[in-house]
């Protein structure tokens, strides 16, 4: 195979600043060695793999046939001389159409199956990576299952990409034939002397050479020359088509066995919302430690200093030092009181210690007495916490102002992998998200993490509220 | 009066040593967490510890629970608990059935300099010094309503002043009355809550506590 030239070193088609005649030489060059490289390899045995599945859009009009023969059997088999069908002839009819849907609720799950083979084909020899598509919404039953199975999206997606996929196939059957009759047409040169050395009068029929655009016939040894010319071309070609076939097998993979460009992108805004609502619980948790650390220290300890201040002066002292003295101890003190209040509501410190503490000590400062209990196996995340508990806070405060109860009960369980804060009061009910009792603005705020608010609240009570969130953002 | 001091911001605990020194009392350690707390006073048995809750390496309640082990092995150093929140649920694990010797104020309450010195005092001699906002929440989320409303507005003063852990002496310095006058109401309290009398001070705040609490 000494047409493909001299194998030079790659690294000379990256310099820079190559001109054009450059170029092409690289290029040449990068032709001639295409069919040396391991990822032509990969291509080729990747488009052998496919390329069998692309017949599977046959088993599409088999179907069909043997389900209309299915249904013809059925209903003329059922048929009585009348005409007419017979009541009790009706359950095969039944039973038959029941099996065809059983088949075609199968298609979707098989479909999967599939999609996954051809995904990972397409992760491990082309190295494109597909994602997997969401998974089928589970399901109970065996009318749940067949309704899932039939509405499974992703499933009849894939099971698509196996009917839309034979021109693909077609392409990745020449690339195949394409080196197949490349190589053999190569070899006519080196067999030809061996088997055709018959005495010069014997008549012999001509040999035939295969491309994938018909064969040509060769009698003599010099039209062996044109076999191994005809070989070398199509073994150079080769590659090519076979690269171009397994991209766009792969390109159809993406569209069709991942996980669907709407899918994906809430899957990528899901992740990228989470991401913010940890962030900012993050951000409110660290504000509220520099407060605490910082401002609050400097603000008792001003205040302390100031005390001592006002006992060192003494009643013998100016009264007007004495007087603002004092103004400014009273204003330290009250400084101190606001800034406790608004670290407490950028972030309430005794979730430190978890939900069930801190629901404890909401449950405690209540004036309506609360009565609290907490189910919760494991801990939801840091922003979960802080939204149970500023609804938990809400919730109390709506029921001890509005409904003038008497009791409040107030539970928080894990429950199917949600955390669930149920809070019912005794009280006269009627509330209301539109009435501006900061239900709505608790709606909205469960909402940032696809949480769930529910209200039952007749006039004259009693009120319930769940609020219903995920574990985690 | 020996005092060992543990609070992790430097300058609140240097102010509160001066403070403290400046009281006539005697710092003899000033550290900052809650491991070299317990290397304190085992080293030194002071007379009253004073802590803060939020202390390294967790910042959560490393302090209150150090207090908690200082009540259970030293009962005869008096522990006084300083903390920029109040959270009932600690002030609950902190006195557990036994109010002697034992304080927990917000650290505003250091400003009112002479206050906070004679709390100190109280508690290092084995009283009990609760900050008025646990009272107060107490009061408010207390189930005996009833029994609270049956008091006249001077006797749930007193009632307050009695649960902070105040003696008869210190209620009627407080409220600017006489003994004698607290004394009446102490006895009509008692009676209309139903409770028995307790002489000392500290048994007295358990007994309100129970009262008020859930």
């Amino acid at each position: 195979m000494s047409s493909t030239g001299p194998a030079n070193p790659p690294a000379a088609s990256a310099s820079p600043g190559r001109r054009p005649g450059d170029a092409l030489a690289a290029l040449s060059r990068q032709a001639g060695l295409a069919p040396f490289t391991a990822r032509t390899r990969r291509e080729l045995r990747f488009c052998l793999v496919e390329a069998p599945f692309g017949f599977c859009i046959l088993a599409a009009p088999l179907m069909l046939v043997a389900v209309l023969i299915l249904v013809r059997l059925l209903v003329y088999g059922t048929r009585s001389s009348a005409g007419a069908v017979h009541p009790v002839a009706a359950l095969p009819i039944f039973a038959g159409l029941l099996v065809i849907l059983l088949l075609v609720a199968m298609v979707p799950r098989a479909g999967r199956r599939l999609g996954a083979v051809h995904r990972g084909l397409a992760a491990r020899w082309l190295g494109v990576p597909v994602g997997e598509p969401a998974p089928p919404r589970p399901a109970r039953g065996v009318f749940g299952r067949l309704a899932a199975n039939l509405r499974d999206g992703p499933g009849w997606r894939a099971a698509a990409y196996l009917l839309v996929k034979l021109p693909v196939t077609v392409a990745e059957i020449y690339a195949l034939a394409f080196a197949a009759f490349g190589l053999a047409g190569l070899t006519y040169p080196f067999w030809w002397p061996l088997f055709r050395n018959h005495p010069p009068a014997t008549q012999l029929g001509p040999v035939s050479v295969l491309t994938p655009f018909g064969a040509f016939h060769i009698t003599t040894f010099t039209g062996t020359f044109a076999a191994f010319a005809a070989g070398a071309a199509m073994v150079l070609v080769a590659p090519w088509v076979a690269r171009g076939a397994a991209a766009a097998d792969a390109w159809l993979m993406q569209g069709m066995l991942g996980p669907g460009r709407l899918a994906q992108r809430v899957a990528d805004l899901e992740q990228s919302r989470a991401l913010a609502v940890e962030d900012s619980a993050a951000l409110l948790r660290r504000l509220e430690r520099d407060l605490h650390d910082g401002a609050q220290i400097r603000l008792a300890t001003l205040a302390m200093n100031l005390g001592m201040a006002r006992e060192k002066l003494g009643s013998d002292a100016d009264p007007e030092l004495r007087e603002l003295v004092d103004v400014a101890h009273q204003g330290a003190k009250d400084a101190l009181v606001e800034l406790r209040n608004l670290a407490r509501g950028i972030h309430p410190p005794a979730l430190d210690n978890g939900l069930a503490d801190a629901l404890a000590t909401l449950a405690a400062s209540s004036a309506t007495p609360v009565e609290l209990t907490t189910s919760v196996p494991e801990r939801p995340a840091p922003a979960i916490e802080t939204i149970a508990y500023f609804c938990a806070a809400e919730l109390l405060a709506n029921a001890a102002k509005h409904s003038r109860a008497n009791k409040i009960e107030m539970a928080l369980s894990g429950r199917g992998g949600n955390l669930e804060l149920r809070v019912t009061d005794d009280g006269a009910g009627g509330a209301d998200p539109a009435g501006g009792s900061g239900l709505s603005g608790l709606a909205q705020r469960v909402r940032t993490v696809d949480g769930r608010i529910e209200i039952a609240s007749p006039t004259g009570g009693p009120t319930q509220i769940t609020v219903t969130l995920p574990m985690h953002a | 009066m020996r005092v060992v001091i543990a609070e992790d911001a430097a300058l609140f605990r240097e102010g509160l040593a001066r403070l403290i020194a400046d009281r006539g009392h005697q710092v003899v350690a000033a550290v900052g967490d809650a491991d070299a707390l317990l290397e304190a006073v085992a080293e030194h048995r002071p007379d009253v510890a004073v802590a803060d809750i939020r202390m390294p390496p967790t910042h959560t309640d490393e302090g209150l629970r150090a207090a908690i082990e200082l009540r259970r092995e030293y009962p005869g150093t008096g522990v006084l608990v300083l903390s920029q929140y109040i959270e009932t649920r600690y002030a609950a694990r902190l006195l557990e059935g036994n109010a002697a010797g034992v304080g927990y104020l917000l650290k505003d309450r250091v400003a009112d300099v002479a206050e906070f010195a004679e709390a100190l005092t109280r508690v290092a001699s084995g009283g009990t010094a609760l900050d008025p906002e646990v009272v107060s929440q107490l009061v408010r989320a207390s189930r005996r309503a009833e029994g609270i409303a049956a008091l006249t507005p001077r006797e749930r003063d007193v009632l307050s002043l009695m649960a902070e852990g105040r003696s008869n002496a210190g209620i009627a310095a407080a409220l600017v009355v006489s003994a004698g006058v607290v004394e009446k109401h102490v006895a009509s309290i008692f009676g209309k809550l139903g409770l028995a009398t307790s002489e000392a001070d500290n048994r007295r705040v358990l007994a309100v506590l129970r009262y008020l609490g859930p």
